[in-house]
């Protein structure tokens, strides 16, 4: 950690992107620092996962800038593919590849982006099944595992890459209630790890213990970003104070 | 295309008769079609072993042994009974037309009865006991229940059989019906143009099989139109 | 009816002939029309209109007129070009067993690219991303992603393919060849005894059928060893 704690490692400059008449993204700035780990929620539909998704290139922006450690994505942006293996992503539905075993979820990528021979690749993807605490699965099909050992091997993919940033799109969303906090564990050691994160989450609990920073989004702006403290004590917008009425309120 | 001017009237007549082999083997593939899948479905052990013999022969035999069979068999069966009567008689000939209808009717009503079957079976149970409950007549829920829905589930599927259909039905000038590939024969002799004249008929089925699936397509817009409200 | 024994025995000789014609016939029109539909799922999935408005009007030729139609068109149409008879291909096109392995190739393709689309069209978006996300190349994400997925979903729609492949072949017959059927017709021509004869034969046609289910189903079961618990 010689780098200077304070370089930029997401930068967001006046992004907008539009779904035909819908406008999902309207002058959306934002920047994420190396080690910050940003929260992001708001009501559904008010673009959360078009931006993270936007910041892998998953989604072309319309206009703005993004910068990822340093370099803009752009239509002339020929190594897309190795940006995106500087940032890892974690799905709501998990998409692991169903004909892939657990250990060759993780090796693919291993072996066809970093090269890696299959011993090496086998010996870095067991590290990280044990991290995420599910080793014993390594020969098992995706189908095998319950949801949340699913969305750690998801996890575990991801990490395999050595991201410089990770992006979390909604991970504990399609778990059943049970299994979200054995997910959620997970995130909070690599949090503490420093891991860079973006998160897109409605797990409070998580948010004020781990976040840096809340973003929160409306109609596909964001309204107001904060420090969990402040964010759940003093919201400033009519509209955060609404959807934190709603979501605390159960 | 000067050649072609004196066809033209062939053509079409050709055609007529491959679309009254086509409406013809339509209706029976649809009765066999029923009959098989109600056999299948019945719990009646003879009916569901006849039902999957008829289904694995005429799925397994290449139509054009099946129609040859049809045509010659049926020939000489007829012609052993017609001979108890009169002996004198040399032979009985079967109409190309019924003989070739009839095959090409059990063959897609074999396919029919597993299209038939498997939308009967995908009408959700639930939907046909919440008819029952508000006292609808089980024959009354069949026809304006179960049947509706059936037809939507089955339409996909069925739009095929009667592509297949239409295309078989150029098998039957192999048994001597003189439709279009006659015609293109007899035009060949005479132009010595076999490319445009078998061409010729190529199109004429494809404009054929063209109206065929956009009515299918129509028709499945009209039966999934509850489906698209929802989006 | 009395069905003769003796009829069936001496035409087996004759029939197995045809058998051999028969698989020859499917063997060499099914890897033809296997590269030929692969072939044509990339022109259509290219994104290039030039590339793939010519395969869908070919997919859409080849799938909306009859396969007997396209025999004829091949083996008595186009010796009426100068060109094609002064071709390299003559020596192929002049024979029978050639028309007929190029009409079935031709039309088996326009099949298959359709199964295959289907079998791609049926793998998840989501897939796609989960590997762009982890900075798989295009090519890579094609071959190790999708292709697999998409070869699963696809078998039992080809393994139809390929049974209907088996019948259609028998349409040779019409253009004297002496695959089973034509081997059968001629024997029907000279002993007139349609029964025995056909029936055979459809019998033959029916075993070869039920090897072929099982053998796809084994091989879908073998793939599918992932989708089920």
């Amino acid at each position: 950690m010689k780098d200077n704690d304070n370089e930029a490692k997401i930068i967001l400059q006046d992004v907008c992107k539009s779904f035909g008449d819908f406008q999902a993204l309207n002058n959306i700035n934002l920047q994420v620092n190396k080690g910050e780990k940003i929260v992001v929620c708001g009501p559904s539909g008010s673009g959360k996962s078009t931006m993270i998704r936007c910041i892998n290139r998953l989604e072309e922006h319309d206009s703005g800038k993004i910068i990822i450690s340093g370099r803009e994505l752009t239509n002339e942006v020929k190594d897309i593919d190795a940006v995106r293996s500087e940032v890892g992503m974690v799905f709501q539905n998990f998409n692991l590849f169903p004909h892939l075993t657990v250990i060759n979820n993780l090796m693919l990528a291993l072996k066809l982006v970093r090269k890696m021979n299959k011993s090496k690749a086998r010996e870095v993807a067991m590290g990280f099944l044990e991290r995420v605490q599910i080793p014993e699965q390594a020969d098992k099909y995706p189908i095998q595992l319950s949801g949340g050992q699913q969305q750690r091997v998801a996890i575990a993919r991801a990490l395999c890459m050595n991201p410089e940033v990770m992006l979390f799109d909604e991970p504990t969303s399609a778990l059943d209630p049970e299994m979200i906090s054995e997910v959620l564990d997970v995130m909070i050691d690599l949090a503490n790890e420093g891991l860079t994160m973006i998160c897109v989450t409605h797990e409070m609990g998580f948010a004020r213990s781990v976040a840096d920073s809340i973003v929160f989004m409306d109609s596909g702006e964001i309204v107001e970003m904060k420090p969990p403290d402040e964010f759940f004590n003093n919201p400033e917008s009519k509209r955060t104070k609404a959807f934190l009425s709603q979501i605390l309120s159960h | 295309m000067a050649e072609l001017s004196g066809w033209l009237d062939d053509y079409f007549w050709g055609a007529m008769v491959v679309l009254k082999v086509f409406g013809v083997s339509l209706t029976m593939a649809v009765i066999f079609g029923l009959m098989g899948a109600s056999a299948k479905l019945s719990k009646n052990r003879i009916a569901n072993k006849i039902a999957n013999a008829y289904t694995i022969t005429f799925r397994g035999t290449p139509e054009i042994l099946v129609l040859l069979l049809f045509y010659y068999g049926s020939a000489i069966a007829l012609t052993k009974i017609v001979q108890i009567f009169f002996p004198q008689m040399p032979f009985v000939d079967i109409p190309p037309f019924w003989a070739g209808s009839l095959s090409i009717g059990l063959i897609v009503g074999s396919y029919a009865t597993e299209t038939f079957r498997g939308a009967f079976m995908g009408v959700d149970p639930g939907i046909v006991e919440a008819s029952r409950a508000l006292g609808i007549s089980n024959l009354h829920t069949f026809f304006y229940v179960r049947i509706p829905q059936m037809w939507r589930l089955a339409l996909p599927a069925f739009g095929n059989h009667m592509l297949s259909i239409m295309k078989d039905t150029a098998l039957i000038s192999i048994i001597g019906l003189e439709e279009i590939l006659f015609v293109a024969e007899m035009a060949t002799a005479v132009t010595l143009k076999p490319f445009t004249m078998y061409m010729i008929v190529a199109l004429i089925y494809l404009s054929i099989t063209t109206v065929i699936t956009m009515v299918v397509m129509l028709l499945e817009k009209h039966a999934n139109r509850h489906l698209e409200v929802a989006k | 009816m009395n069905l003769q024994i003796y009829l069936i025995l001496e035409s087996i000789p004759k029939m197995l002939t045809g058998l051999g014609v028969t698989l020859q016939l499917l063997f060499l029109s099914a890897v033809l029309g296997l590269s030929l539909g692969i072939f044509l799922l990339l022109m259509r999935i290219s994104g290039r209109w030039y590339l793939s408005l010519p395969a869908f009007i070919y997919i859409y030729f080849f799938r909306g007129t009859p396969i007997l139609v396209q025999i004829f068109v091949i083996y008595h149409g186009f010796p009426q070009f100068e060109f094609i008879r002064d071709s390299v291909f003559w020596p192929i096109l002049r024979e029978p067993f050639g028309c007929a392995t190029l009409a079935l190739t031709l039309n088996t393709g326009a099949y298959v690219s359709e199964i295959l689309r289907g079998g791609y069209l049926g793998v998840q978006r989501e897939l796609h991303e989960a590997g762009m996300a982890l900075g798989l190349s295009k090519l890579h994400r094609f071959v190790y992603v999708t292709t697999p997925i998409a070869v699963r979903i696809a078998i039992p729609a080809y393994s139809n393919d390929f049974i209907s492949l088996l019948k259609a072949t028998s349409l040779a017959s019409t253009i004297t060849l002496l695959d089973m059927t034509g081997a059968s017709r001629t024997i029907v021509a000279e002993t007139f005894a349609p029964y025995e004869i056909f029936i055979s034969a459809a019998i033959i046609y029916m075993v070869m059928t039920f090897f072929i289910q099982r053998g796809f189903g084994r091989f879908e079961k073998y793939m599918s060893r992932y989708v089920k618990p």
